[in-house]
């Protein structure tokens, strides 16, 4: 009955009016950005003046915002990773394991998402600088690790406490090895969780920018970090211009993935 | 495996000390290294800071208490990411069932608008809300082209814009978790409930919301725990007088040079946050059996 | 066994030469952070560029400017930065904290430099002014001349910007607005000044960023502010109309300084020199809008140019007090802050 669409009655029409509705608001910055990035005012005013292609070719013309966006994807990607596998390692420690202490523990893990960022970008600014790790492809990762943990180990534990364990126990009685039946029962049965661990994670990273912005040398800078600069100065729409192509790089990345899905199906 | 059984002196003692705690320790392990080594010890040694600047003693957190003023910073911070919470989940809760159960075509199609704000860059979101919500912005100006105000609404600088453009960023931290869990509930439950003769809003309130209860803690707390140290959306679309902590401790930091008190700020909120997280965990329970 | 001690060898090798390599690379070349943007686009171009071509330094851009960074840096005792573009009233504060290292004025000629901008560890790197601005299309034609304008919610209605920042200059024009004589403005009277400030307070929009300034300014969102005057240079080079009131300008400069303890410290007197040198100011004030430090930059300049900057509008200039900032920086920004977020 509430599951299913058709039979909700009078509440689908809520659901429909309040889908709607924050559809649009979802999209309304969106848009804003992609229009302004066309727009030919230099201070945001909107409806713009004229239009224009400037801030694509001034986006082009310096090979800085390239090389930051490789900068930032190579770091965001190399923290997926490791945000995923330490968080599912640690989760099943935390929803499996009987040691105590497991609520402390987990509580230990998820403080640097309470803390604010701003604190811990001092802290490890001023420690990395004792490391030599400040403006080191390292010390980006490490730093942006931690705050990318909470996130994998919220989602994946949470999906492991509502996985039904008697299915990976019956893929064992079955003759499966319990990292077998791990691999090949638990793991899918938990892929929302990890597939939104790892959304997370990449996204903690790749939109981080107050600890970049301490972190960062002249000779590794993040997209956050060069996007932080224009905006301090300039406020130039080179950042709106930014923003739409990588609002279509994830359009075009997201209809691929349909494109595929739909693929396999069939 | 009991605690008597581990001899006193085994050959490794972290193992034994492991053992000890019961099984399932050394998969945390990594985390704990990565916490502990690139967290707690640089936090902790800037947390020392505010007892011993500018010499040992409390007088970091007197004057914290003290002051009326951090006070208020204090009661702001809590107040937004309360507000914050409180919206994303009465928005996003509804999305995230439309996600779950509405023909394929809108729930791709809202599922994608999800997706592209998160991937879009947080300062520009944050840039292009505050073109949206000035006095001279296209949310006012269409407002007074209807006819409907007469003077532009104060939208940001202000409650209402902290609160407009967090929600904003906010909202798909809920929304998916949620969607997640919704997807994971068996159908056949309203079926049954159907059948003992519920009505739609006691299958929601007797079945759907319990289902979805650790769904909801989850995401709230992420969202709650997230936008108490937010830092650059409070900034840019809030105003002085409602400040957020983390913008004081920027300021103490940056402006002021006063790490001590900088410490003090951040162990309180620290402090605070924790006890809210373990009442939390008193009434949701995390990594406890609940058959 | 003696694989593992040759490829031990190899490593070790490997290290000394990244170890030589590292201490050459010091001894040719320092690091500059200043605030970014084209304000450090105008100074590469004038400073580093030619100081590079002159001595085979070479030069390395940071920024921004980060006082916490900076702080933490001379703590640690390891440095990055050599020379900081910082604020005047910091460059005090700092100075009195043993934050920085004393100008070496063998190196850099103090007798060029206006005694305004220069101390015994900070030398000027430009200076500017603080100006009343307006958008005369938000105004509908009015213009506003003094600070006390600024502050007239009747005669001229809307939102007004100020700096965010605990700094000199809003006090200043406060003060200015509510009648103090110029020569009478320090030591502040802050209750006074926070008085006149409450007056206007929930019609402030605060900018924190100089191209914030310039938005609020050009959108018509606060049709009238104090700003820097190279930003509204900048507004109107881009094609917007200003309106600009020099009366009562606040004049302050941005310091060059040395973190303690700095690996090139030589080089960085030697930069610091080269920046401050007639030419390095002439070229850097032609670039931005700001004014040279170097009392014999002008003859250098442009005319056109030279006509526009905040040393041609010195009728009524009042340079902000730096000496009284450095002694009072820390307890006015507490009070600042906790009055911003009352």
């Amino acid at each position: 009955m509430l599951l299913d669409f058709a039979r909700l009655g009078p509440w689908r029409v809520a659901l429909i009016v309040i889908a709607l509705l924050v559809g649009a608001y979802l999209l309304l910055p969106i848009l804003l950005i992609i229009a302004l990035s066309f727009g030919s005012s230099q201070w945001l005013q909107f409806p713009p003046p004229g239009w224009t292609l400037r801030w694509y070719e001034d986006l082009f013309e310096d090979p800085e915002w390239i090389a930051s966006f490789l900068t930032s994807f190579q770091i965001a990607a190399v923290v997926t990773v490791l945000s995923v596998g330490i968080g599912l390692m640690a989760s099943f420690g935390l929803t499996r394991g009987t040691f105590r202490g497991r609520a402390a523990l987990r509580a230990l893990f998820l403080t640097p998402m309470i803390l604010p960022v701003v604190v811990l970008a001092v802290a490890l600014y001023a420690f990395f600088l004792r490391l030599h790790l400040n403006g080191t492809f390292v010390g980006f990762v490490l730093a942006h690790l931690v705050i990318a943990l909470p996130f994998s180990i919220i989602a994946i534990s949470n999906a492991l406490e509502r996985f039904d364990r008697d299915i990976e126990t019956a893929a064992i009685v079955c003759g499966a090895s319990p990292l077998e039946a791990k691999i090949r029962v638990t793991l899918p049965g938990i892929r929302l969780g990890l597939v939104s661990a790892a959304i997370f994670s990449f996204l903690a990273s790749w939109d981080e920018v107050v600890i970049a912005i301490f972190m960062a040398s002249p000779d590794l800078q993040t997209l956050p970090v060069r996007i932080f600069g224009a905006l301090r100065q300039d406020l130039s729409p080179v950042i709106a211009a930014v923003s739409t192509l990588l609002i279509a790089l994830t359009a075009a990345l997201m209809a691929l993935a349909a494109f595929f899905r739909k693929d396999a199906r069939s | 495996m009991t605690v008597t059984d581990v001899p006193i002196a085994a050959p490794s003692p972290v193992l034994a000390a492991a053992r000890r705690r019961g099984r399932g320790f050394a998969p945390v392990l990594p985390a704990l290294a990565l916490v502990v080594v690139v967290f707690v010890i640089p936090v902790l040694a800037l947390l020392l800071r505010s007892v011993l600047e500018p010499e040992p003693g409390l007088q970091n957190y007197a004057a914290f208490f003290a002051s009326t003023t951090y006070l208020k910073v204090l009661g702001n911070t809590f107040l937004v990411a309360g507000t914050v919470t409180v919206a994303t989940v009465l928005l996003g809760f509804p999305v995230a069932w439309f996600l779950a159960i509405a023909p394929a075509f809108w729930s791709r199609l809202l599922f994608a608008i999800v997706i592209l704000s998160m991937w879009t860059n947080l300062l520009a979101r944050t840039y292009a809300w505050m073109v949206l919500l000035q006095r001279t912005g296209i949310i006012n100006r269409t407002l007074m082209n209807l006819g409907l105000i007469s003077e532009p609404l104060p939208l940001i600088n202000n409650l209402a814009g902290v609160t407009i453009g967090m929600t904003y960023i906010m909202l798909p931290f809920m929304i998916l978790p949620l969607h997640a869990t919704i997807r994971s509930i068996d159908p056949a439950i309203f079926q049954a409930a159907s059948l003992c003769g519920a009505s739609r809003f006691q299958a929601f309130t007797r079945v759907m919301l319990p289902l979805t209860a650790s769904g909801i803690a989850a995401g709230a707390l992420m969202v709650f725990v997230m936008s108490l140290g937010y830092f650059i959306t409070p900034a840019l679309l809030g105003g002085t007088s409602n400040m957020m902590l983390a913008e004081l401790i920027a300021q103490l930091v940056q402006s002021l040079l006063d790490w001590g008190l900088a410490g003090a700020a951040a162990l309180v909120l620290l402090v605070i946050t924790l006890a809210i997280y373990m009442i939390q965990l008193r009434f949701f329970g995390f990594g406890q059996a609940r058959s | 066994m003696s694989r593992t001690s040759r490829a031990l060898g190899v490593a070790a090798l490997a290290l000394a030469a990244g170890l030589a390599g590292a201490a050459m690379a010091q001894s040719g070349s320092l690091v500059f952070t200043s605030w970014g943007g084209t304000t450090q686009d105008a100074q590469k171009k004038s400073w580093a560029v030619p100081f590079t071509k002159e001595t085979g330094i070479t030069v390395k851009q940071d920024g921004p400017t980060d006082y916490g960074k900076l702080k933490a840096m001379v703590e640690s005792g390891n440095v990055s930065w050599d020379v900081v573009d910082v604020e005047a009233d910091f460059a005090a504060a700092a100075a009195k904290d043993g934050l920085i290292e004393p100008i070496d004025f063998s190196i850099v000629k103090r007798d060029e430099i206006d005694p305004r901008f220069v101390t015994d560890h900070a030398v000027g790197s430009f200076y500017y002014s603080f100006v009343l601005g307006f958008n005369p299309a938000s105004l509908k034609g009015k213009a506003p001349k003094s600070w006390a304008d600024a502050f007239d919610i009747k005669a001229f209605p809307g939102k007004r910007t100020f700096y965010k920042w605990s700094a000199p200059g809003v006090l200043e024009i406060a003060l200015l607005a509510d009648g103090v004589p110029a020569d009478k403005l320090y030591p502040l009277d802050l209750d006074r000044a926070f008085k006149k400030l409450d007056s206007i307070k929930k019609d402030i929009v605060w900018w924190g960023t100089g191209a914030q300034s310039q938005q609020l300014l050009a959108s018509g969102e606060a049709p009238i502010g104090q700003f820097w005057n190279g930003r509204l240079f900048a507004l109107e080079q881009s094609g917007e109309k200003v309106g600009i009131s020099w009366e009562q300008n606040l004049t302050a400069a941005d310091m060059l300084v040395v973190p303690k303890g700095a690996k090139n410290k030589e080089a960085a007197m030697k930069f610091i020199a080269e920046a401050t040198s007639p030419e390095g100011q002439a070229s850097f004030a032609t670039e931005s809008g700001y004014a040279p430090v170097n009392v014999k930059s002008a003859a250098l300049m442009p005319k056109d140019v030279a006509a526009n900057l905040p040393d041609k509008h010195t009728a009524s200039q009042i340079n902000l007090d730096m000496g009284y900032w450095a002694a009072h920086r820390d307890e006015i920004g507490k009070r600042w802050y906790a009055w911003q977020a009352e």
